[in-house]
């Protein structure tokens, strides 16, 4: 009797603990600042949502917002998948007002990302898009998710919206220089190809006609690449060419835009400095669309 | 199959149950066929092997025992020793003897043009031939009696808990156990044994894996990141190395004691060793104990030495000379030997301490052979081997001096603690670094102290996850030394339900569920 006592309080306190932790980290994230955090709890009132992976970070938004005087939303994160991305903007887009823009790294298409994925555990009860997604990809992780609620913050995911608790994410971009012997070695880089999964370019269009379908104009860039480390990309051209023709739209190429070595924080990232460069480039060629009105009105 | 997949959960849930309503021989029975299968589970045609060092040491044994002639009892052990160390020799040492041949053969001009196979490691080897080799040397140097039953010396080589990644447990220590009755469901053992499985678990999911990641990063490229950040990996490698190997440690021995076995411990807070002679008395102590019995003290330990000191030394340090292709080591070694020889030739004592250091050189090199067919192993092995030697020889003046400043014993313990990891990490380094040109570079990276700053620090929040783990970690340790845990649990039911429970939210918040293997399975 002792013993069935003993394993039935193991259980009851396991399931007590693991109930009001989960409540604790939930509140914690529903009041952070982070970007995900905002989408579910928050209504979003952005002109430009950005899109990408860890390259999409590059889309600085305190410098595009200072320079086109519009307001952006920024759904990127490190090494995002485009299914990901998919069921981010469904949410997004279901959510909140229709941005005017929106601007897309199509580089994100180039991985299969289960792992990330899952880590949007976190964010489960506010989507059925999410949860749909991670069953999809790990019916284990699903199930874990039910079974432990201190499971489901179980990722960095979460450890960043912590970061972001009173905080704002939109300045989350390196700010180091990259190597000087990382930067010489790139020429000595070996020649890669982009692979592109078999899902990327089905979810891609579906990401953009959703999109189009709520009156959002969409822009696909490949944001820029450290550029002795771009000439080792060897079907960059190829892999835009498989975009435009998949999806319809013209890719708009910055691989080689930014030059300044001290702009990089490493091959595939710009910096803070470099990323300004990249978007005094993208707005003078009109990426954004006309500016001479919302200069006008940034002057004022 | 490993203990942190679902396929273990679903074995040992059948297994455990039907093993407590069994007779003390059905239990042992079931023990072998489950041993077999949790082994087949991985390789079904590496069990064939098992099974053939089995039979051989158990016939070896039998025949010793109706042999009173020492010499055709010594036959009986070589031919033990050549069929285990052939099988090692063969699946985990023949492409690296082939390959350093030619290496060697070739850094003098002469192309041999061996082939290398491919050859798969069984998982396991290195730990099952040393326990089956223990009996067979014990046996002959009659400090055990021979076991008649082959069911139990079967089990005994096999027992799945310990099979794979240790400990390595004697049949002295081992053997006796399988006659002490049928097991029965024991509640102290099984809430003392669950104790430290999930303890196992919450360093291997939690907190080896959890680290993982950012040392595999820190490996791959080391020229790629700041000094801070490779100081930050090698100290995580430190930790994820310790978490991993004593984390299965715990679950084999938790898991044997439920079975109603007991083990002796592996790992003692090793990373608290205030001296080197310390450290290899508190890390993989089953292994270190056995090279000590089974290697150091025949080759004359701290008492002398003799012809297998001179033939293994003169292995150990001239295969590197052709390898490396530095053959100005030579002239530094006929400098050094001729010293030391007219050193050793002054005094007895001096001669004993330099078989000394030769056979401490030899243990810590074979050592860290053992655990890999690669010189980097080596390289590990015989860093440890310098360190014992160098401690042997300033240790004295070290204390002298120690007393002459009256230094605090809280700062000399500190400092000894922090000297011991400081080079125990500097030999890490060697040991997880894939070739020699990664592992010098993670050093250069150090040294150069180019970029110390927090911001250098490419993902900060494995940074952060790993220190809150490492932490939590010394914090528990550190108290557990302080209350002893252990009895706690065993007396205290509502602490034990409370640690059970933190432990099981600690690895539900914090663990790595992708059934990592674990890193001593490749040795």
């Amino acid at each position: 009797m002792k013993k069935a006592i003993w394993i039935f309080a193991l259980i009851a306190l396991f399931f007590l603990g693991d109930r009001v932790g989960g409540f604790i980290l939930k509140s914690l994230t529903e009041k952070s600042q982070f970007r995900y955090s905002r989408l579910y709890e928050q209504q979003i009132d952005a002109d430009i949502l950005l899109v990408g992976n860890s390259r999409g970070l590059m889309f600085f938004q305190p410098h595009i917002e200072e320079k086109t005087s519009r307001s952006t939303f920024n759904l990127s994160y490190n090494g995002m998948p485009i299914d990901l991305a998919e069921a981010l903007v469904g949410d997004y887009l279901e959510k909140n007002k229709a941005p005017e823009l929106m601007l897309l790294d199509v580089t994100m298409c180039d991985r299969i990302n289960n792992q990330l994925t899952t880590e949007f555990n976190t964010y489960t009860p506010y989507s059925s898009r999410l949860r749909n997604l991670i069953r999809d990809t790990s019916i284990t992780i699903s199930n874990a998710t039910i079974l432990s609620h201190l499971y489901r913050y179980n990722s960095e995911v979460f450890q960043r919206s912590l970061t972001y608790l009173n905080k704002s994410d939109e300045d989350w971009l390196l700010d180091r220089r990259i190597l000087q012997n990382i930067a010489d070695d790139a020429v000595n880089y070996p020649e890669y190809n982009i692979d592109i999964p078999d899902m990327a370019m089905p979810a891609l269009n579906r990401i953009i006609q959703t999109a189009k379908s709520k009156g959002v104009k969409v822009k696909l860039v490949i944001n820029p690449y450290f550029p002795d480390f771009a000439d080792r990309i060897m079907n960059l051209e190829a892999f835009k060419s498989t975009v435009e023709k998949a999806t319809g739209e013209q890719v708009h190429n910055y691989a080689k835009s930014v030059t300044d070595i001290d702009g990089f924080g490493d091959y595939q990232h710009l910096n803070k400095s470099g990323a300004r460069l990249y978007i005094d480039e993208l707005i003078k060629d009109g990426i954004f669309g006309s500016l001479e009105a919302q200069e006008t009105m940034h002057l004022k | 199959m490993i203990f942190n997949s679902i396929a273990f959960l679903v074995f040992i849930g059948i297994f455990l149950p039907i093993y407590f309503n069994l007779k003390e021989r059905g239990q042992i029975w079931l023990c072998l066929v489950g041993s077999y299968f949790f082994y087949g589970w991985w390789d079904w045609r590496f069990l064939s092997l098992i099974m053939f060092s089995t039979c051989i040491d158990y016939f070896v044994g039998l025949k010793m025992e109706n042999e009173n002639e020492q010499a055709s009892r010594k036959r009986l052990l070589i031919i033990s020793m050549v069929v285990n160390l052939g099988f090692l020799a063969f699946f985990k040492y023949f492409n690296f003897f082939i390959g350093s041949f030619d290496a060697a053969m070739k850094s003098v001009g002469v192309d041999v043009g061996y082939n290398t196979l491919n050859i798969v490691l069984p998982v396991g080897i290195s730990f099952y031939t040393f326990q089956s080799m223990s009996y067979t040397i014990d046996v002959y140097f009659k400090k055990i009696k021979v076991e008649k039953d082959f069911v139990k010396f079967a089990t005994f080589i096999s027992f799945f808990p310990q099979l794979v990644a240790g400990p390595i447990v004697r049949a002295i220590d081992f053997l006796p156990q399988f006659s002490a009755g049928a097991r029965k469901f024991n509640w102290d053992r099984i809430t003392s044994g669950l104790g430290q499985m999930l303890w196992g678990f919450f360093k291997k999911v939690a907190v080896a894996d959890s680290l993982a990641p950012f040392v595999d990063q820190c490996f791959a490229a080391p020229d790629g990141f700041s000094s801070l950040h490779l100081i930050i990996g090698i100290v995580f490698y430190s930790f994820q190395i310790y978490c991993d190997f004593s984390g299965y440690s715990d679950i084999a021995i938790g898991l044997a004691r439920i079975l109603g076995f007991d083990f002796p411990d592996n790992f003692k807070t090793p990373y608290f060793s205030r001296n080197f002679s310390e450290f290899w008395t508190r890390w993989h102590i089953s292994l270190s104990s056995w090279l000590r019995d089974y290697l150091y003290i025949p080759l004359g330990g701290n008492r002398g030495g003799g012809f297998g000191s001179y033939f293994f030394t003169a292995i150990a340090l001239i295969i590197p000379v052709f390898l490396s292709g530095w053959y100005w080591l030579i002239l530094v070694y006929g400098v050094v030997f001729f010293f030391i020889f007219r050193f050793a030739k002054k005094d007895i004592r001096n001669k004993v301490e330099v078989f000394t250091y030769m056979n401490l050189v030899i243990t810590m090199f074979l050592g860290g052979l053992w655990h890999g067919a690669s010189w980097a192993f080596a390289v590990w092995g015989y860093l440890h081997g310098t360190y014992l030697i160098v401690q042997r020889l300033i240790g004295p003046y070290y204390k002298k001096l120690v007393q002459t400043l009256r230094i605090p014993r809280p700062i000399v313990v500190a400092g000894d603690i922090a000297m011991v990891y400081f080079f125990t990490c500097l030999a890490w380094v060697y040991f997880r670094a894939p070739d020699f040109d990664i592992a010098n570079q993670f050093i250069m990276g150090i040294a150069s102290f180019e970029g110390m700053s927090f911001g250098s620090i490419i993902n900060k929040f494995m940074v952060a996850k790993g220190v809150i783990l490492i932490a939590t970690l010394l914090f528990v340790e550190i108290a557990d030394f302080k209350f002893d845990f252990s009895s706690l649990i065993k007396t205290n039911p509502v602490f034990r339900v409370i640690s059970f429970a933190a432990i099981l939210w600690v690895i539900a918040f914090f663990g790595s569920f992708g059934a990592n293997s674990f890193i001593y399975f490749q040795f």
